[in-house]
């Protein structure tokens, strides 16, 4: 499997990378780079099988029920695409090795460009349409993360969102044009799809997936009126940039286009749009790049015009035209990623990339100017570079293109100015910062720069070289096989050689390079004088203010359709859900009746009427009191629940009635912990009560009423039945011969659903976890800051035995030492209990949560009577760490089962004999009850404690307004 | 069932009956006693010693009928006296606390209640 091979290998080296620590910038660097050229001589080798149009196909089955299938395919196009991939990858690691500062975090970036590469070859060898898409969105995410490796600076943010959102909803465009072109082939294979182009071309859904197949690739490739997110990335690191911006991520666009091209080419709209958004962001990148200043952000502009010819030559829909397209992609890859590294060279050296205050850099740094300097000629288009040769085949193609007259003449003309415009900005690039009087303010005194930083520029720059002068030799066999699947099988005629006589490309070319040169000394001559510093006309026209101030007014709207339709009010949250409950629950038992059932009456005793009727009492005084005495509710709350308690030991469920009193007790304390934080009823009213609002509450007094009873008449109903024949009967057979446990609660819970109980102790932690993140943000409102009255009782400095908890550090003194030296025997007193719990659960009334449950409660009690600084200074309980060890030995006895070849927790008991104790009967469930155990506890503690060290919390109150905060400042 | 010994039954049932006297009594003292303070021991009182009674009748009835020590019911001997005093203690704390709040004139002032200078 060569291909599966190559497409894991980046991922893998990411995650070696992502383990290695942070700062070993060598070893990373080489870990990184032998990946990627290891991917790179592994590609380059599989050139023969793909070179005479041979395709390599890979299927590997992942989902055979649904059909899915992943699909790997490498032609000639793809091979080149993978072969830039890697070796640029490859001079990137090597080049970020020397340029990234030993304060940066490493580790992450070489993870990152790994995974980006992955995912670029993920898409370059998709042979399956959805499969692409799938990871050309990857790419759009991991270039998010590249693009925000330096997260703490804002450009870095805002470039990286930017980019993201703009790829990421070309992407889901892709999505929907590739789901369209699957429905109109019959087939998301890419071999069908490439298969049936005329099929396509005809259906009546062709406008709607090629629009949004180009959109995808249009934000993608940067193009007009795309563009704005790539200069905005420049704020990622250079090799990034280099990486990003030459072979990969922006030329994915492109890449489909091609990939494509036989399929959706050769129609009005193809040309209409793809050549019109082309020649658009030729003109326009090639325009602005002339007035920037940034060394970064003219290679930006000028890479989205270059992208710009790219897109143009696919659009007209001419083969030659493709296959010029192709070798474009090829000689700016090169060209643009040893620029992007030259640049980065010049920045590290000497501190700035204004080119206003580079001058001269010739001398201090000869070889690298040198290198800039013909990287720039290639970019140019100057005879001899390889970007030469290309650009001549895009000025043939403009020439002999034919179309509406008005067409023809446009083309070359657009084509020429904007070649003059690659001139001078290239001009601006080369000649300007390296020649001239060495610039003497320089944040530092540059040099040459290191020999290995160098390298990967010089192999790239001698590559262009090489295209240059011997093309036919060098580049022409890739070319052809690159070429060959994009124009559909058949290759045009075409020539690679460096003369062809003196015709009318070769003029445009001359003309192309002499306007350079002038327009270069004319900008020269204003900007010297303070004018021209920005790019006239288009200044207005800015794509990036739009976009923003369209993202503005979309979070205005969702703001305010939330406003319209959300709510942030207790009460109308809780009306809705109660009276939707309601409505449901009335539409479903419609055409139902409600009758009960005829199962047998037990006889009502007296006693048990007696204890309903307290806890009645109770659920309706705490139903009363809860506006206003909110205490004495929870008080009354408490009182019911003990009834429901003592109910379930009246009708014999001692395990429920244990569970009901602990839960009981946790929920009571968490209540009363919340108690502090909310504020103050003010009990008079001081508007009258209207009619309206008796209307409300009769409103609210219904609904109450009708939930209420409507859930105690269906349970009536439901416990009048006979129980229905379910899986119960089941458990009650097999708990004991099979569980080994008499309680079947139990043995279901850590035997026959335990895979369910690993699942709810996961999501417990994860919930106690969450709490406790939420609660490190608290903020109170500010009316409940101040302490509670009763703490405020006494004046500050006052000692008195009435500890003040907010500063006390100790709270077992004065009043309080005596029931805290009793307390403290509570402890062990308490562990006991719940060891004996956890022992007999899996015979008797008890188990795992019960017993975490009674430690937590033990806990809690030492930190109300000693206070939590106290307790915490003495008792190192680290919740956190209880629910991993939990989990963990949840999870390890699972496994064990595995390891001796039963399904995964499947519970084996052991009968042990015990000095002093005797026979012992030791299930392995024992070792998962005590995961369930340790989990109930840490979760507990960790989500109650959260809550009760607001209190020892310093709370700020929020400032009124800016200015009364600066001047307490300056107090 | 085996049968039990009559002064095993006898024991237990007399265990029985006192608890339940002591929980009357508590209750009655609880209506008639005429402050907090006061009406504050009965409770405590009777939920001591009535448990402590139900107790020990179930460790001495079961461990006679299973005819091994069942000792664990203890733990709820020791849990009880633990926690009573406890509870007692810290309501009798907050009635003083409220009561001083309310300025009433009977009141003991706190401990040590100076001034710091």
């Amino acid at each position: 499997m060569p291909l599966a091979a190559l497409l894991l290998l980046p991922f893998l080296g990411s995650v070696l990378t992502a383990l290695l620590p942070t700062r070993a910038r060598s070893e990373l660097a080489a870990c990184a780079g032998f990946v990627s050229a290891g991917a790179a001589v592994w590609v380059i080798s599989l050139f023969p099988r793909v070179r005479d149009g041979g395709v390599i196909r890979e299927t590997i089955s992942w989902v055979p029920s649904l059909g899915l299938d992943l699909v790997l395919r490498l032609d000639g196009f793809a091979w080149m695409f993978a072969v830039l991939i890697t070796v640029i990858g490859a001079l990137v690691c090597l080049y970020a090795r020397y340029y990234m500062s030993p304060e940066d975090p490493v580790a992450r970036l070489y993870a990152f460009l790994l995974a980006f590469m992955g995912a670029m070859l993920g898409v370059v060898l998709s042979g399956n349409l959805v499969q692409l898409v799938v990871f050309w969105e990857l790419t759009s995410l991991v270039s998010f993360l590249l693009i925000g490796y330096w997260h703490h600076r804002v450009d870095a943010q805002r470039g990286a969102r930017m980019a993201l959102t703009v790829t990421g909803a070309g992407g889901l465009a892709l999505l929907g044009g590739v789901l369209l072109l699957g429905h109109i082939v019959g087939s998301y294979e890419l071999d069908v799809a490439l298969a049936s182009g005329d099929r396509v071309r005809a259906h009546p859904l062709y406008p709607a997936a090629l629009v949004l197949i180009l959109l995808g690739a249009l934000t993608k490739s940067a193009q007009f009126p795309f563009h704005f997110w790539l200069p905005r990335a420049m704020a990622a690191p250079t090799p990034v940039s280099a990486y990003l911006h030459s072979a990969t991520m922006v030329k994915a666009g492109v890449f489909l286009l091609a990939r494509l091209w036989p399929v959706l080419s050769g129609t009005e709209l193809w040309f209409w749009i793809v050549s019109g958004a082309g020649m658009t962001t030729l003109l326009l990148g090639a325009y602005i790049a002339m007035f920037q200043h940034d060394l970064k952000r003219v290679l930006a502009y000028s890479t989205i015009s270059h992208l710009g010819l790219i897109t143009l030559l696919f659009g007209l829909n001419s083969s030659l035209a493709a296959v010029a397209g192709v070798f474009h992609i090829m000689n700016h890859a090169t060209f643009k990623a040893s620029l992007f590294m030259a640049a980065g060279v010049v920045d590290h050296e000497t501190g700035t990339r204004d080119i206003r205050r580079l001058n001269g850099l010739i001398r201090s740094m000869p070889r690298t100017g040198a290198l800039a300097l013909v990287a720039s000629g290639a970019m140019a288009g100057v005879p001899l570079l390889n970007g030469f040769l290309s650009k001549e085949m895009f000025f043939a193609e403009t020439m002999f293109f034919s179309a509406h007259p008005s067409v023809e003449v446009m083309l070359p003309v657009v084509a020429t100015i904007a070649a003059i415009f690659a001139v001078v900005y290239s001009l601006r690039f080369g000649y300007d910062i390296f020649f001239g009087p060495p610039s003497t303010d320089l944040p530092r005194q540059p040099e040459e720069a290191p020999r290995w930083m160098r390298t990967p520029i010089e192999l790239l720059v001698l590559s262009c070289l090489i295209v240059g002068v011997a093309p036919t030799i060098s580049i022409g066999p890739s070319l052809a096989a690159a070429a060959r699947p994009v124009v559909g099988g058949t290759l045009p005629e075409y020539s690679l050689a460096i003369w062809h006589g003196f015709n009318p490309p070769f003029v445009m070319s001359l003309v192309a390079i002499a306007g350079g040169v002038l327009g270069y000394l004319w900008l020269r001559k204003h900007q010297e004088q303070g004018r021209l510093q920005d790019a006239p006309f288009v200044g207005r026209l800015n794509a990036r203010r739009l976009f923003e101030s369209a993202l503005l007014g979309l979070t205005r709207l969702s703001r305010r359709v939330l406003r319209l339709a959300g709510t942030r009010r207790l009460q109308t949250q809780m009306f809705t859900i109660i009276a939707v409950a309601l409505l449901l629950a009335l539409l479903a038992a419609r055409g139902v009746p409600l009758e009960w059932g005829d199962r047998d009456r037990l006889p009502a005793s007296p006693a048990f009427v007696l204890l309903w009727v307290i806890g009645a009492v109770c659920a309706v005084g705490a139903a009363v009191m809860a506006k206003f005495h909110r205490l004495i509710a929870i008080t009354l709350m408490g009182g019911a629940g003990l009834v429901t308690c003592l109910t379930f030991m009246w009708f014999s469920a001692p395990d429920l009635a244990l569970t009901q009193i602990v839960v009981e007790i946790i929920t009571t304390i968490l209540l009363l912990l919340g108690l502090r934080w909310l504020p103050m009823r003010i009990e008079g009213i001081s508007r009258p009560v209207t009619a309206r609002d008796r209307m409300r509450r009769g409103r609210d007094l219904l609904l109450a009423i009708g939930a209420g009873s409507g859930l105690a008449a269906l349970s009536y109903a439901m416990l009048t039945r006979p129980a229905p024949h379910s899986i119960s009967p089941f458990f009650l057979s097999r708990a004991l011969p099979e569980g080994g446990g008499a309680n079947v609660v139990n043995v279901m819970l850590v035997d026959f659903r335990a895979f369910d109980t690993l699942g709810e102790i996961t999501v417990l932690g994860a919930v106690a976890l969450t709490v406790y993140a939420l609660l490190r943000r608290f903020r109170p409102p500010p009316e409940s800051i101040e302490q509670p009255h009763q703490q405020r009782a006494f004046p500050a400095d006052v000692v008195t035995d009435l500890v003040k908890p907010r500063t006390a550090e100790d709270a077992a003194r004065g009043y309080m030492m005596v029931p805290a030296v009793i307390a403290r025997l509570l402890l062990p007193v308490s562990v006991l209990v719940a060891a004996h719990f956890l022992l007999r659960g899996h015979n008797e009334p008890g188990g795992g949560f019960v017993a975490g449950l009674v430690v937590a409660i033990a806990m809690l009690m030492q930190y109300m009577v000693s206070g939590a600084l106290w307790l915490e200074a003495r008792a190192r309980l680290r919740p956190v760490r209880w629910i991993a060890v939990g989990l963990l030995l949840g999870a390890i006895t699972g496994l064990g089962a595995l390891a001796v070849g039963y399904p995964f927790l499947t519970t084996h008991t052991a009968h042990v004999r015990l000095p002093l104790v005797g026979e012992v009967h030791l299930p392995s469930a024992t070792f998962f009850d005590l995961g369930v155990f340790a989990v109930v506890v840490g979760a507990t503690l960790l989500t109650l404690t959260a809550l009760a060290h607001q209190s020892l919390r310093a709370h700020r109150r929020p400032t009124q307004s800016p200015a009364s905060s600066t001047s307490e400042g300056t107090s | 069932m085996n049968q039990l010994p009559l002064w095993v039954e006898a024991a237990v049932a007399a265990l029985l009956v006192l608890s339940g006297l002591f929980v009357v009594i508590s209750a009655f003292g609880f209506l008639r006693l005429p402050d907090f303070f006061l009406r504050m021991h009965p409770p405590a009182l009777a939920y001591t010693f009535g448990s402590w009674c139900v107790t020990l009748a179930s460790i001495l009835y079961f461990s006679m009928i299973e005819s091994q020590l069942v000792l664990h019911p203890w733990l709820i001997i020791i849990t009880l006296s633990i926690t009573v005093p406890v509870t007692t203690l810290l309501l009798a704390r907050v009635a003083l606390f409220r009561r001083r709040a309310a300025g009433a004139a009977d009141t003991p002032p706190p401990l040590t209640l100076r001034r710091d200078s």
